[in-house]
């Protein structure tokens, strides 16, 4: 905090003859830059870096899901969106990006069966002719659902269905989504990447359909991308994937996956053996590693941070959870389904067996499948198009005609909002901290796994760990260089010395949201975990459980008005973990929290005049989440 | 579902026909000599009952015009890249090109090498376009509000503003983004600072004095706005390249566009229910 002018006066006896000052820059200099930026930097660029927000996980027609879901807008379209543009919904509604263009957006279609039904839906396309075409676009609701099933089932099993896997017009559909993201993408504006979705789906018992453990990861290329994309139909076994990645690296293609929804993988996503249920060893955590530097913890299919089953002492645990798993109604196990278990497990073996497979960043992403992502809960489409594209498909309000829920009738559309889109979530976006927008930039940082995860809201979070900060640190005018130079970023191995380490965790608040109401220290060893209210609105402190006191904050139902209470533009604070055991591994990461503001379902009951879902949550608490700090003991 | 689906044909048809109404030139060039893209009751049947299955309610006429139309599109350019043989042999190349049949389309099309007088005026018909953004150089010391109070802030404005001030980095609490933005858009300010700080700070004059506080939702800004672009448009010549590249833009859309709605026209549509 700013302590009064006494010292701001001091300060400039201080400048008069400190010598160490000689490399800031005169203050008679207009606009003087606070760091040198290099030849050939864009507009913006900051050594100390700034924050950008993307979406890596956008679908368009050319996905075999989208285009059944009416879904007619393609890769051009979906970068339109992200640029601020207004494009159609295919319920005929108009979809304009919340709180302005992004920063980066990526198009990632499945890559199994790319463009094919597009084509099998044109009659001038020899696809169109066959049987399971005729099937698939006739009027029978049974044969439409049975071959779409079909699809989704060789997608699920790797099969492929010959006389529909058209490898030319896959590839050239590929060539279209890489010339899209060539075109869109404009050093210091706007960044784009060549990427797809690797859909793998894991199940128990060949039901004929795609349900399954989820393990689709979405793969994105630095540059150069590769003529074809490596997809189930190849191999459904993402090591595989790996394998094919580790090739195209090995010729100059450079690329990172990232996997998502966890939590809805049937426990397979952090299992503890291979994909064929060998056991882990030390060359497949270096190569996921490598391969998979992040993870997508949020998105419109629920959030993946936690389990309230598995962090019983966490208060914000049960935040947006979606268990089922994709296209049934069977409840996705837990164990292996949540990063931060996987972060616990992943210290585990790290202490038992030397190589820890589990340390990813982490990203958010809506998972749009109709171009564009819906990140506000004040103006939310959901994400299947024609499916769940309308309030009263998704269970936010009766169906129509309805205005009491005791009346609401039980039929397919209620059964698929009660069990999947009335629980879906209007999140998430990625945070990155980067000198610049440029490709190469936004890359490093992914890599560097500089990365934080919103639900949403453009709140931004810095996170630093080191030894020697102090206070005057935490006050020092230039803190995020002095924190850069005096530790490590999110992402980054804190290497121990003996003594415990200090954190700086820093938020503000996104203008068009919320107020931050507390910042979090999220901390996970092998034999536990624990939540630490580091920084509390209103300059409050946490007691003596690590908890702040009430900020006086509200929401009205019925309006969705809000009354702020102590909610805070900025928290910051310097933190040392009260229960450090200097010879334990630890993974550390901040979760800031908004104040509670209405959930998507509630504005829209408001909108349609009907009294919330009573089996929804009216209220939400919009939250970040950061890449770890692994605290690594001396040797 | 057929008896659902009769009332909505109803209304489509009157879209329909709307929609034809528009298109008198195009159906009076109707040729028959490459033959008869056909939008049956049934193909509209099966969008419509494709669109009610999965979405639970039935499409609007406006929902069913957009699928005829994306069809009739999608028909007419695949059947043109089939009549140019472009599926013909047996290249991965060509298949490709008959993939990117209204890519070729554009190319295909002549897009005449504009001269200074087209692109002057077409300048002058899009002053917008090149009409900067109002932007602002600035400075700003940052000030947490929780510990700020109104004397404190003048003291430090003072400060700032006295005859031989200390270096202003030095002052203020820390900020989370930069402390001096160059060229700032006002789009960009209100992305970084929210609207009401960019309203504020574009409200100043620029000028040698610290001026402020403005507030932000972060907190309290003192700033020294050193330059304000209110957001002129720019001199023909030096935007000219960006004039060429966009009435190119346009010239190519346009005459692809065209060059569409000429195959279109090589075939006779029929969407039964709409003669």
């Amino acid at each position: 905090m700013w302590k009064t002018l006494t010292l701001a006066t001091t300060a400039l006896a201080l400048v008069a003859c400190s010598g160490n000052k000689s490399d800031e820059a005169p203050a008679d200099i207009a606009a003087t830059p606070e760091s040198t930026a290099p030849d050939g930097a864009t507009p913006g660029y900051s050594a100390e870096r700034n924050a950008y927000f993307g979406d890596m996980h956008i679908h368009t027609r050319n996905s075999f899901d989208a285009y059944i879901f009416n879904v007619r807008r393609d890769a051009d379209d979906a970068y339109r969106f992200a640029k601020g543009e207004t494009i159609k919904h295919p319920s005929g509604f108009d979809m304009t990006i919340a709180g302005g263009p992004l920063d980066f957006y990526t198009v990632t279609d499945h890559a199994e069966y790319l463009g094919v039904l597009p084509a099998m839906n044109s009659k001038s396309s020899p696809l169109s002719e066959l049987p399971r075409s005729k099937d698939m676009f006739s009027t029978d609701p049974a044969k439409i659902q049975a071959a779409f099933q079909g699809v989704g089932a060789s997608v699920r099993s790797g099969d492929k269905i010959e006389e529909m896997y058209d490898e030319p017009l896959i590839d050239s559909v590929w060539g279209q989504n890489i010339a899209a993201a060539e075109k869109y993408n404009e050093p210091g504006v706007f960044t784009t990447f060549s990427a797809y979705e690797f859909t793998s789906v894991t199940t128990p018992d060949d039901n004929g359909g795609f349900g399954g453990g989820n393990l689709h990861r979405n793969v994105f290329f630095r540059g150069e991308a590769p003529d074809r994309a490596f997809s189930t139909l190849d191999s459904t076994n993402p090591e595989d994937l790996w394998d094919w990645m580790d090739a195209q690296r090995a010729e100059g293609r450079e690329s990172i996956a990232i996997p998502h929804n966890s939590n809805v993988s049937d426990g397979q996503m952090f299992r503890l053996e291979t994909y064929n249920g060998d056991p882990l060893d030390a060359a497949y955590a270096d190569q996921r590693n490598r391969n998979e530097p992040l993870v997508e913890i949020t998105q419109v299919k629920g959030t993946s941070e936690t389990h309230p089953d598995l962090s019983p002492n966490d208060e914000w645990a049960n935040f947006e959870i979606y268990d089922e798993l994709l296209a049934s109604n069977i409840v996705s196990k837990t164990k292996g389904s949540y990063v931060r278990e996987a972060y616990r497990n992943g210290l585990k073996l790290q202490e038992e067996q030397g190589f820890d497979p589990f340390r990813f960043g982490m990203t958010a992403a809506s998972d749009s499948h109709v171009a564009g992502g819906a990140y506000a809960e004040t103006d939310f489409w959901s994400k299947i198009g024609i499916v769940d594209g309308l309030p009263f498909q998704r269970g936010s309000v009766p169906m129509p005609g309805i205005t009491d829920w005791a009346d609401q009738p039980d039929n397919q559309t209620t059964k698929n909002a009660k069990h999947w889109f009335s629980r879906w979530s209007a999140s998430g976006l990625t945070g990155v901290w980067a000198e610049e927008n440029t490709r190469d930039a936004i890359f490093d940082a992914f890599r560097r796994k500089e990365t934080f995860a919103t639900t949403g809201p453009r709140m931004k979070v810095r996170f630093f760990g080191g030894f020697g900060y102090t206070a005057d640190t935490l006050n020092a005018t230039d803190l995020a260089k002095q924190a850069y130079a005096g530790g490590v970023a999110m992402g980054g191995d804190l290497v121990g010395t003996g003594e415990a380490p200090r954190f700086i965790a820093w938020a503000i608040r996104d203008a068009n949201s919320a107020p931050l109401q507390r910042v979090q220290v999220v901390k996970v060893t092998s034999s536990g975990e624990a939540v630490y209210d580091a920084a509390c609105s209103g300059g409050a402190n946490p007691d003596a459980n690590h908890r702040c006191p009430d900020n006086g904050s509200s929401v009205d139902i019925t309006t969705c008005t809000t009354a702020d209470g102590s909610g805070a533009g900025e928290l910051k604070a310097l933190w040392t973990d009260p229960d450090f055991v200097p010879g334990q591994r630890a993974t550390y990461y901040v979760r800031v929290l908004e104040n509670p503001t209405c959930r998507w379902s509630t504005w829209e009951a408001n909108r349609n005049g009907t009294p919330p879902n009573p089996d929804l949550p009216t209220t939400i608490q919009e939250r970040a989440y950061t890449s770890p700090i692994w605290y690594i003991p001396p040797a | 579902m057929r008896q659902l689906l009769r009332e909505p044909l109803v209304h489509f048809v009157i879209v329909a026909l709307l929609v034809f109404a528009g298109h008198a030139a195009w159906t009076a060039h109707v040729a028959a000599r490459d033959g008869t893209i056909t939008v049956t009751q049934e193909d509209m049947q099966r969008m419509a009952a494709l669109y009610a299955s999965e979405s639970g309610v039935l499409p609007s006429p406006e929902d069913m015009a957009a699928m005829v139309s994306d069809q009739i599109r999608d028909e007419a350019l695949s059947r043109e890249a089939r009549r140019l043989e472009l599926d013909a042999g047996d290249t991965i190349i060509e298949r490709r090109l008959a993939q990117k049949m209204s890519f070729m389309v554009s190319d295909l099309a002549d897009t005449p090498v504009p001269d200074e007088t087209t692109l002057r005026a077409w300048y002058d018909a899009h002053p917008d376009a090149y009409t900067a953004p109002p932007n602002v150089t600035f400075e700003h010391v940052f000030l947490s509000t929780d510990a700020t109070t109104d004397a404190d802030t003048t003291t430090l404005l003072n400060t700032l503003n006295a005859p031989s001030p200390p270096d202003w980095h030095t002052l203020g609490d820390p900020f989370i983004l930069q402390r001096a933005y160059g060229d700032l858009p006002f789009r960009e300010t209100v992305r970084l600072l929210g609207t009401d700080f960019a309203t504020a700070l574009f409200a100043l004059d620029a000028g040698d004095a610290w001026q402020g506080p403005v507030r932000s939702a972060l907190g309290l800004h003192l700033v020294h706005l050193i330059a304000k672009d209110d957001g002129s448009l720019r001199p023909f010549e030096e935007v000219r390249s960006r004039v060429e590249a966009d009435w190119r833009d346009d010239a190519l859309r346009t005459a692809n566009e065209t060059a569409i709605a000429n195959i279109i026209k090589r075939y006779k549509v029929r969407i039964e229910g709409a003669e």
